[in-house]
């Protein structure tokens, strides 16, 4: 049995609008700490992690644990049929194959019932270890939407540098270039209008503009937004719901166009001789030296730990993720 | 606790060992040979396989799968509605949780580490050799090793059948997924071989290893391996063209699509574009292996999808499979997503290495004992079978469970389900016949300009109708299926009619070319919007009344159908035919036929060696066209003015040229056909090499043609080529006499091919469009353009050697551009 009740049921709307054009469908996982969602878009380049805690409902009922697939275009069509101020409630009996949305409207003068049809998903639940990043961004979320739609008019990459002056947004296309910083900026007004950047190592990454782009629909869910970023690591863009939970996108960076440009000439034509060769990823654990380069030690885990007690159900799940990781 | 102890002393030793080389390791897709990479990682650039940013995030977990390898693998389908609670068996954590405290590194993973590799290359060692170690197959070892021990093992499949062990090729265990990469390195084997023989032995070996694993499976790699997705008749398609499969390659790789179109026009083969595409995006994690029943599933959904949004979920199934895919998987994905598979394995072929395996899997019966040789026999079986029943759906399942020796009595011939017409063999006179029908019964019909049709009537009244090949017409024709219950006689429950479907002017009572009956709507016919009326001209009887005909003789097929049905002037009747075996009665008979607008005859035996093949292009059924016959259409001198590039296997030369003929009053070039047929590979060579200097950057001014044909050069008219075609058409697309023949359509030539270059002559002294026009007989009708005011008689009549002389009086008169012209065209060809 479960049953969740949302006061500020537009927040669960703002949420499908956010990542219903990354992934197509995905479960929703309830657990007693919370309702998640991790899923990745079908090239496998982003990943979006989102979880609602129990404390952000008014009533939070979950018996056991409980996974339920959903396509997410159809439940986006279903929250728009909310009001604004409507209160929403999840419903699920255990075993069940569908799931009921309860919306009341705030004088309790309307109640709309839809009831969803679940579906079987194949999901592979990531463990995400939790990692000490080489610059950590925070900036105004309008912000940095406002700078990837502006970027997103010149080229298709875009390029975050971290330095110690400030982080640039940069892009480049056919039509020219477009440079944008932002300085490190605390003595604001309101805490919400601070851009603060913490960095040990200066980092740039580049990454596909589009899918940046898709991130910042979760705009509207907080007035602040982090970027996490670390050389050859995937960007952490975090937008934390209040006190409630958080909606993370995690997009693996691109590769430089001028190592690629190596590649190419270093290789010449594909041919018969060199295809066999070009596996598939050897060795999974080759590659796997990398991250323990890049953080510094296990040590910081902790830190991060502390305030998300909920990431432990994902991780009960990378066991069978963890298979996967290696077949390759 | 142990497995997190081992992950992070792993990641230690990891960051001593081969920090340096990680950049490039992570970035390029890493070298496959398996006991060099731990140690010199250099960088061997992988197209098509992706580096895996989050793997490194993820490192942790994999040092915990590692530490696990050993474990059993998890039961075959972990199952949705996953309940992450504590009841879950194995539970290692491994990702650390709050609680953890930082672990001591541990000097162990290491080792581990190293063991893993070696191990692997001694069973590298020991396949080499021959021998049969058979792997802990398990979805716990890892991706590349299989990949690497199937790559080693894959040549096996070339032995000769009898020699061969598919326990030695298979690398999965039983009852597990066949890999893709399995089905693509036997493609790419394929590929390689020219002869049937050998072909036919890697695919039967292919097959029974898959029959002795995973028989579930077995359907998909038939289907995939016939490059098909379903029976023809269901009409499943994957509908996807070129455009949709560059986007999806382009969102796959994170590359642009104008980068994709470059290369396909250099490699000329979107299969070897995918396979070269580097990507430039990395992954959040490489997706599992594909299997073959994935892609088969996948193929079928992407065919499903329809309404809207449809090309874009096409375009999203496609990507799922292509960022999944690595090694060789990409470029046949891509060649069977086209439907272009290109790797020399006919469908026959498969057929018979499918017999084949069946033998050696044979669980069930021992080959009666009059048989010499089973295998052949077994191949001649399915072949028979299939061509009587063209459904793999129902031909496999039927080969598993009862056996190749009985599959003529499990998959019989099924209303509903069409047979592969039986086809003619073109001959070129009728002397040939004589010749070739000596002593024995024959029967001669009228061959109708038509579209073929197999009707089927089922038991409960419902008409299904299917072209030649095998799609369903159906709703193509309402008008036919409205007039079956009233054609056929009251004792016929049930039938399968062979006929011809013809254009016909009822009130006129002529038959109308095939021309015509192309205009007719293809999709959602309505009755009362049919412009053009078709009589189904009747010529054999396959079914009736829940028996199969196919074994009968002709004469017994046709007494039936003579006795089902009554003849309808204009709706429906029975072919025109003699039986005679007098050379001048078949002679007059041919003139008749083609005075009667049709394409000539068709000549059967009638009661001995008379059966229906399915499918089969028969000595038993000649045909005599008018078009083969030798002394019919002059050739015509053409001027190639643009090109093709080509693709697959005439890449690097064009594949398809635009020729044109020369009009002199208007000293244009107006373009007439597209050619590509009749070309030697070294001929071909050879036009492009020296049509290649004459590029010119964009068309002339006086050349004419049609916006939609897009060539991909222009050349300057230099060479005259000398082509023979078929036939003339009323076209749309081409210009040549655009103006005489209908107001905005041009003629053009059916079936063209090349004969040889003429260097003797001048672009200039190309056949004009005048003479194009006359030199063939010409049928459009000229009553539907509003500005030709023109008397066109048109008569055919035969002389002795059967040529065929045309004779037009006609009388043009036409404004063009303000300028008015008589033309007077008097012509009489030999």
């Amino acid at each position: 049995m479960l049953e969740l009740r949302l006061v500020q049921g537009s927040l669960l709307k703002k949420l499908l609008e956010a990542i219903k054009d990354l992934v197509t469908d995905a479960n929703f996982d309830c657990s007693a700490t919370g309702f998640s969602l991790q899923a990745m878009d079908s090239s496998h380049v982003a990943l979006v992690s989102l979880l609602l805690r129990s404390e952000a409902f008014e009533h939070y009922r979950c018996d056991r644990n409980i996974s339920m697939g959903l396509n997410l275009s159809n439940m986006a069509k279903v929250l728009r049929c909310s009001g604004p101020d409507d209160i929403i409630t999840l419903k699920a009996d255990d075993g069940g194959d569908s799931l009921t949305f309860m919306f009341e409207s705030p004088n309790q003068d309307k109640i709309a019932d839809f009831e969803m049809k679940l579906m079987d998903i194949d999901s592979e639940h990531l463990g995400i270890p939790d990692t000490e990043y080489q610059a950590i961004v925070r900036m105004p979320s309008a912000e940095f939407a406002r700078i990837c739609k502006d970027l997103s008019g010149i080229g298709d990459t875009i390029a975050i540098s971290v330095t110690k002056e400030g982080v640039k947004f940069s892009t480049r296309g056919d039509i020219g270039s477009a440079n944008i910083v932002c300085r490190q900026n605390t003595s604001v007004d309101k805490p919400e209008d601070a851009t603060i950047i913490e960095m040990e190592e200066p980092v740039t990454l580049t990454f596909a503009l589009r899918y940046i782009n898709s991130f910042t629909k979760a705009t509207p869910l907080s007035n602040q937004v982090t970027l996490s970023l670390s050389s050859d690591l995937p960007v952490v863009v975090e937008y934390k719901i209040a006190e409630m939970g958080y909606i993370r996108f995690y997009l693996a960076p691109k590769i430089d166009e001028e190592e690629l440009e190596n590649m190419a000439t270093s290789e010449a034509r594909p041919n018969v001789e060199t295809r066999p060769k070009a596996g598939p990823k050897p060795k999974s654990e080759t590659e796997t030296k990398p991250k323990k380069e890049a953080k510094p030690e296990t040590e910081v885990i902790p830190v991060e730990e502390a305030n998300s007690p909920e990431e432990v159900k994902p991780k009960e799940e990378a066991q069978t993720v963890v298979e996967v990781m290696d077949a390759e | 606790m142990v497995l997190l102890l081992l992950r992070s002393c792993y990641a230690q030793c990891h960051t001593i060992l081969f920090s340096p080389h990680f950049k490039s390791l992570s970035r390029t897709s890493k070298p496959f040979s398996l006991s060099l990479v731990h140690f010199s990682p250099k960088r061997i650039p992988n197209m098509s396989s992706k580096p895996s940013a989050f793997d490194r995030l993820m490192s942790g977990a994999r040092a915990v799968a590692a530490a696990k390898k050993n474990k059993p693998p998890p039961p075959p389908s972990p199952k949705k509605r996953k309940t992450p609670d504590s009841t879950t068996p194995q539970n290692p954590n491994p990702a650390p949780s709050p609680n953890d405290v930082p672990e001591p590194p541990a000097p162990g993973t290491k080792q581990q580490e190293l063991n893993s590799s070696s191990e692997v290359k001694k069973s590298k060692l020991v396949e080499d050799n021959g021998g049969i170690k058979k792997r802990p197959s398990s979805s716990s070892s890892s991706a590349s090793e299989r990949l690497a021990e199937l790559k080693c093992k894959i040549p096996l499949l070339k032995k000769k059948a009898a020699e061969f062990d598919s326990k030695k090729v298979a690398c999965w265990g039983e009852g597990e997924r066949v890999p893709f990469i399995f089905l693509c390195l036997a493609f790419d084997l394929i590929s390689n071989e020219t002869g049937r023989i050998v072909i036919t032995d890697i695919v039967c070996n292919a097959l029974r290893t898959v029959m002795n694993t995973t028989p579930d499976d077995l359907l998909a790699i038939v289907y995939l391996l016939a490059n098909r997705i379903g029976p023809a008749h269901e009409g499943l398609e994957l509908g996807i063209g070129d455009a949709s499969i560059i986007k999806a390659l382009a969102e796959a790789c994170g590359r642009t699509e104008v980068q994709i179109k470059k290369q396909y026009k250099e490699l000329g083969d979107l299969g070897l574009v995918a396979k070269a595409s580097r990507s430039s995006q990395s992954m959040m994690r490489k997706p599992d292996p594909l299997t073959v029943a994935k892609v088969f599933d996948t193929f079928r959904l992407i065919a499903k999808e329809s309404g809207q949004n449809s090309q874009e979920k096409k375009k999203n199934h496609i990507k799922g499979l292509l960022v999944a895919a690595t090694d060789c998987e990409p470029q046949y994905l891509i060649r069977l997503l086209q439907t272009k598979l290109r790797i020399g394995l006919a469908e026959q072929t498969l057929l018979a290495a499918l017999g084949q395996a069946a033998v050696y899997a044979e669980k069930h019966s021992k080959p009666p004992s009059d048989i010499q040789s089973p295998l052949e026999e077994a191949a001649k079986i399915v072949k028979q079978v299939y061509s009587v029943l063209p459904v793999y759906d129902k031909i496999v399942p039927a080969l598993l469970s009862d056996g190749v020796w009985n599959l003529r009595k499990t998959c019989t011939f099924t209303l509903g389900v069409p047979v592969g017409p039986m086809l003619a063999k073109p001959t070129k006179g009728v002397s040939e016949i004589l010749s070739k029908f000596q002593n024995t019964v024959y029967t001669c019909e009228y061959k109708y300009d038509g579209e073929r049709a197999q009707i089927h009537y089922m038991e409960n009244g419902m008409v299904e109708i299917y072209s030649r090949n095998a799609e369903r017409n159906t709703a193509k024709f309402p008008d036919v299926v409205a007039a079956i219950p009233r054609l056929k006689k009251d004792c016929v429950k049930s039938f399968v009619l062979d006929c011809e479907l013809v254009a016909y002017d009822r009130d006129r009572k002529k038959i109308l070319p095939f021309q015509t009956l192309i205009t007719r709507a293809r999709k959602n016919v309505v009755m009362s919007e049919i412009k053009v009326d078709v009589c189904i001209y009747a010529f054999d009887m396959l079914y009736l009344n829940g028996k199969p005909l196919i074994q009968e003789e002709l004469k017994v097929r046709r007494e039936h159908l003579y006795e089902s049905f009554e003849e309808e002037p204009g709706y429906f009747q029975f072919a025109t035919a003699i039986t005679s075996n007098d050379i001048e009665e078949i002679q007059t008979f041919l003139e008749a036929a083609v005075n009667a607008s049709c394409e000539g005859l068709i000549v059967k035996t009638l009661d001995r060696d008379a059966t229906y093949e399915p499918s089969k292009r028969s000595l038993n059924w000649l045909k005599l066209k008018k078009d083969y016959m030798d002394t019919i259409g002059d050739s015509v001198d053409l001027v190639p003015i643009a090109a093709f590039h080509g693709r697959g296997k005439r890449t690097g030369v064009y594949g398809a040229f635009l020729l044109a003929c020369y009009d002199g009053d208007k000293e244009e070039f107006q373009s007439i056909c597209k050619i590509g047929t009749g070309f030697s590979e070294a001929m071909l060579e050879e036009r492009s090499a020296s049509l290649r200097s004459k590029v010119i950057p964009k068309p002339k001014p006086y050349f004419r043609y049609s916006d939609t044909l897009n060539p991909d050069v222009w050349f300057e008219p230099t060479e005259v080529w000398e082509v023979k075609a078929a036939d003339l058409t009323i076209s749309p697309v081409h210009r040549a006499a655009v103006g005489i023949a209908d107001a905005d359509k041009g003629i053009s030539l059916r079936f063209p091919r090349l004969l040889r270059v003429r260097e003797d002559k001048a672009p200039e002294q190309a056949t004009s469009s005048e003479q194009e026009l006359q030199a063939h007989e010409i049928f459009f009708c000229l009553e539907e353009t509003s500005i030709l005011l023109s008397v066109l008689e048109n008569s055919s009549l035969f002389s002795e050697n059967l040529c065929f002389i045309v004779a037009i009086f006609g009388l043009f008169s036409f404004m063009l551009k303000g300028r008015a012209r008589n033309t007077v065209v008097v012509y009489i060809g030999m």
